[in-house]
């Protein structure tokens, strides 16, 4: 084994800074270098290696497809230079020479524009090349985002070979620009097949102390460090740390049980060869060494939100098609806005996990659960639950969700375990176990018990650690199955206190099929809760349920001083639910509407839905919309037109009308909500432009009017505009650009579009944009949202 | 922050009360000052002139076109500024438009404004560590002539990417979405406001309100 654990191997020193200090501009490619100054390079690397470096990592940092794409060199070619001058200054010292692998300096959807697929092909490139020119390993460094850190090291374990260490740069608060924390990274990369993880970059070693010591916690694996020399001087970037300074300041992260040590920027020689001094009599005086002991835990984490089990958390059970005809309707349409509203509403209510499942007749679900996922990520920080019996659709969600997620679920059946343990394994997930086998459930709580051990054993053999292993016991109706909740009960209890393992339950089933659902939904878990339930799958937007689970944590000492009860019971107001948070919303007005016309124009979105489920006791559907939702909207248009409403006010009307809508589409069966619908509008601002809002905010007032728009995103290149138009038949496309040198992306759309056979009406709008320059182009033009929904009205209506 | 809140009501087109309290009460939210968080690095370089404009020359970088010849022409040294709310507000703002539209339009204006703000506060450091120097208005690449195309080397003086987390897309827009690139001149002479105002707006073919006299009256039309 290349990493180990109990002693200390030296890496380098910055490489940037020593080429820096030969004349290299910021901005120039270090890595041509190889290329055209291999000396250099080498003896750079060789004065490492006479410093004491046992891991030399190549001058490849950037060398990736895309950064070297304007360069007329390839990535293999300057990879190949960088590790043979390594492996020249490495000569029989013994010294390894590492393939390294930096960000690739465009951000990864859903922050930025870069798909995950491209970024692991870019990746793969680089590790490809690397093993051919015969690097010992690959280090990935400098990662900010857990995504990317992610598609890198897929990359690598997917196409080659070699060992991998991975290293994130973490700032003072011991989070990433992006808003990764240590035990996140720590926790998903050795899921994922790391051999070593760490931390290099972005301060010296006085301010990463504290984020080194919850990398050990987090890992099993040995811990990297390659601090700066201190922190840069404002004003010019340099850094001023002495090499003994540096090396002094590293003591205390040495005595913590670090295996691989070295220098970012800022660092030389000197600083490796003092370091090489303080690692020596740090292992000479092993009785002082206090290595932090890795503590296992249950955990899950998106990009940005860790979650650990260590009480009672919530697993949100709404995104699932079963028995809801909008959400089925929904994924029909791919409308995955719909998935991420109701995804939004469950976090808001206080889930701490989100279970996605979109199974149902006719629907693709290996293209669309990673397609729900994504959505869902980009709004939603809570961590996913992967929930599919479809394996290939279960890996492509994996795949693209960040962070460390949960696959729901796998069976005791053989054939089962064979199938989905190792997909679990390769990502690093975690597992629902379901009691049950190729037999079916059986009756009683030690059969079950005996089948949660049997998938226990199955996932330690698969190498899945035991903290990963979540059980559950299954809800059956009671109204069917009276004797069978209490062998649940005591499967659950089982489970928890003889193999300690986690466990889930979708409580809501027990209750099927009886009046006053959710008190029988609310004793059994209480029950469930007392005989060790700590995954709950339930729907958290009920709030007697969430309330159940916050007395209960309470009552059990997981919510000390009662702090969080009294914070979500405190106020007569509060409408929050419980273990989570929903922020006081600013209100625009908070008296209260007496009609739907006047809820809808002042924005009120909970009265204008009640207000509609009044009236629709009485009223037809379709005479409410024409009779009071539109006159409303007109009205709010034609004010905002007057300058006697502005945009905030707009969108709040939108969205009470939007709630009126949702109210009425609940209650129409899928062919009369057929008569909501307007005509299509596909919209996207166009390729090479990231600003969305204005579209959005076009999208939300169109729909408002009865249209269906399929929204295609930002960045969206002229082809998949017409491909949406092909696809769907849309008689009109709305594109929008906020940048001059987006203009012409945007004429290029209107152009492809403008050839088809039937060509669709076109609406283009965004700061730039003129009505003269839209006319010129054959296009029409829209100054704001008011004027798209009228233009829309005008040309469609007319058809 | 008064100011603030006057730029992002600016922004917004909406000069009412209503919305004026609605977006003050935005701006104290937890999670809007939490999501905020303003960074900023410069990178400095003495000026030389060149045929083809002025050379930073520490950077090896040179500013073409007009707009950098004239802001430039009294100066002997030259800042670059990266300034940036980060990707929290980006993270907030897009959690903001799956939930509320109205909302995310509000953090839209307030992030703007923000990081104006946040440039003005870096223009007081930089000021401070050169007394006796006065600074020129700032200026961005895509605005006036200075082209978008210096960008990347922009970024990397500043090493924006890893001090910053500030990187490119393909088409030389910033992400996080917040946030300003922008050169600023150093001279020993007293520096007039040359960039303020409709001449200088790359949105002034299209302003709402250029025909009421541009931004300047705008805002005192929403003190009043």
């Amino acid at each position: 084994m290349l990493f180990k654990k109990g002693s200390i191997t030296l890496l380098d020193g910055a490489m940037g800074t020593m080429l820096q200090s030969a004349g290299l501009k910021p901005g120039q490619l270090p890595e041509l270098l190889n290329l055209t100054q291999p000396r250099l390079i080498e003896d750079i690397h060789r004065a490492y290696v006479d410093a004491g470096s046992r891991i030399l990592y190549a001058n490849t940092f950037g060398a990736n497809p895309r950064k070297l794409a304007r360069t007329g060199h390839s990535a293999e070619e300057v990879i190949y230079a960088g590790v043979t001058a390594a492996r020249r200054a490495a000569g029989d010292s013994g010294a390894l020479v590492a393939l390294d692998i930096g960000p690739l300096g465009e951000l990864l959807q859903p922050m930025g524009t870069l798909a995950f697929e491209d970024a692991v092909s870019a990746f793969a490139r680089m590790a490809v090349a690397g093993e051919k020119a015969g690097c010992d390993l690959a280090v990935i460094e400098t990662m900010t985002d857990l995504q990317e850190a992610r598609a890198a090291l897929l990359a690598v374990k997917e196409n080659t070979s070699l060992p991998v260490l991975v290293t994130m740069s973490f700032e003072a608060n011991g989070r990433t620009f992006t808003g990764c924390s240590a035990e996140a990274m720590a926790r998903t990369l050795e899921g994922l097949g790391a051999d070593a993880v760490g931390i290099n970059c972005s301060l010296g070693p006085m301010e990463m102390a504290a984020t080194v010591e919850t990398i050990c916690r987090s890992t099993r694996l040995p811990v990297a460090v390659k601090p700066n020399a201190g922190l840069p001087d404002p004003a010019d970037g340099h850094y001023s740390m002495t090499p003994e300074a540096f090396a002094e300041a590293m003591r205390p992260i040495l005595r913590m049980g670090v295996s691989l040590v070295g220098g970012c920027c800022g660092t030389n020689p000197d600083f490796i060869r003092a370091l090489d001094k303080a690692v020596r009599e740090t292992e000479a005086e092993k009785a002082s060494l206090q290595a932090i002991p890795y503590e296992p835990v249950s955990f899950a984490c998106s990009a940005t939100r860790a979650v650990r089990i260590d009480r009672v958390r919530v697993i949100g059970e709404r995104v699932n098609p079963t028995g809801k005809k909008r959400f089925q309707q929904a994924l029909r349409e791919e409308d995955m806005d719909y998935v991420v509203s109701v995804a939004a509403s469950e976090a808001d209510a206080g889930a701490e996990l989100l279970d996605i499942n979109v199974g149902m007749p006719g629907v693709d679900e290996k293209r669309l659960l990673p397609m729900a996922a994504q959505a869902v990520q980009a709004a939603v920080d809570l961590p996913l639950q992967i929930d599919s019996t479809d394996i290939a659709a279960v890996e492509a969600a994996l795949r693209v969700t960040c962070g460390k997620a949960v696959v729901n679920s796998v069976t005791a059946d053989p054939a089962s375990l064979a199938r989905v343990l190792p997909v679990v394994k390769k990502y690093g997930a975690s597992v629902v176990g379901l009691t049950l086998d190729e037999n079916g459930l059986p009756k009683t709580a030690a059969e079950r018990v005996a089948m949660a051990r049997r998938i226990l054993e199955a996932a330690r053999a698969a190498g899945i650690p035991r903290e990963d292993v979540w059980i559950d016991c299954l809800t059956l109706t009671v109204s069917a199955e009276p004797e069978q909740a209490e062998e649940t009960l005591a499967a659950v209890r089982a489970v928890r206190e003889e193999l300690g393992l986690q466990t889930v339950l979708g409580v809501s089933n027990i209750s099927f099929g009886l009046p006053n659902r959710v008190g029988i939904t609310r004793a059994f878990l209480l029950r469930a809760l007392d005989r060790g339930l700590t995954l709950p799958i339930l729907n958290p937007n009920q709030r007697e349920v969430m309330e159940a689970v916050a007395a209960y944590r309470a009552l059990h000492g997981e919510d000390e001083h009662c702090a969080c009860w009294i914070a979500d019971f405190g106020e007569e107001t509060a409408r929050s639910a419980l273990p989570g948070k929903e922020t006081q919303r600013p209100a625009v007005s908070a008296s209260a509407a007496a009609t739907l016309e006047e809820a809808v124009y002042r924005g009120l979105k909970g009265e204008a839905a009640a207000l509609a489920r009044e009236a629709l006791a009485a009223t037809p559907e379709m005479e409410l919309i024409d009779g009071q939702l539109i006159p409303a909207l007109d009205r709010v248009g034609a004010d905002y037109e007057a300058g006697r409403l502005y945009l905030p006010q707009l969108m709040a009307a939108a969205q009470a009308a939007q709630a009126v809508f949702e109210v009425i589409r609940s209650r129409m069966d899928a062919g009369h909500a057929g008569q909501l619908a307007r005509g299509r509008i596909v919209m996207a601002t166009v390729r090479g432009d990231i600003h969305d809002i204005g579209k959005n905010i076009v999208k939300t007032v169109l729909e408002n009017y009865g249209w269906q728009v399929t929204d295609l995103g930002r960045d969206v290149p002229p082809e998949r505009v017409r491909q949406a138009v092909e696809e769907t038949g849309a008689r009109m496309v709305g594109l929008s650009a906020l940048m001059t040198t987006t203009l012409p992306a945007m004429e290029e759309t209107v152009r492809l579009l403008q050839a088809m056979a039937n060509p669709p009406e076109i609406m283009l709008g965004g700061a730039v944009v003129t009505r003269g320059w839209a006319e010129s182009l054959g296009a029409h033009y829209a100054k704001d949202a008011r004027e798209a929904a009228k233009v829309a009205g005008e040309l469609l209506s007319s058809l | 922050m008064p100011s603030v809140i006057d730029e992002a009501l600016r922004y917004l087109g909406a000069p009412d009360r209503e919305t004026r309290d609605w977006l003050e009460a935005l701006a104290e939210d937890t999670e809007t000052r939490q999501a905020a968080q303003p960074r900023w690095v410069f990178a400095e370089s003495p000026l030389s002139a060149e045929d083809e404009g002025f050379c930073l020359t520490r950077f090896g970088l040179t500013l073409t076109g007009r707009t950098a010849q004239r802001m430039l022409a009294d100066c002997e040294s030259t800042a670059l500024l990266v300034c940036t709310l980060g990707h929290g507000y980006d993270r907030l703002i897009r959690a903001a438009q799956a939930r509320d539209m109205r909302r995310a339009v509000g953090l839209d204006a307030l992030g703007s404004a923000l990081v104006e703000a946040a440039c003005d506060r870096a223009e007081e450091e930089l000021r401070s560590r050169h007394p006796g120097l006065y600074l020129t208005d700032r200026f961005s690449p895509g605005y006036g002539d200075l082209p978008l195309s210096l960008q990347p080397q922009l970024l990397a003086a500043c090493d924006a990417p890893r001090r910053l987390g500030v990187t490119l897309t393909q088409s030389l827009l910033m992400l996080p979405q917040k946030s300003v690139s922008a050169v600023i001149g150093l001279s020993k002479h007293p520096q007039q406001a040359r960039i303020r105002g409709c001449a200088f707006c790359a949105m002034a073919q299209n302003c709402a309100y250029k025909s009421n006299g541009g931004c300047e009256a705008m805002n005192k039309s929403i003190q009043l």
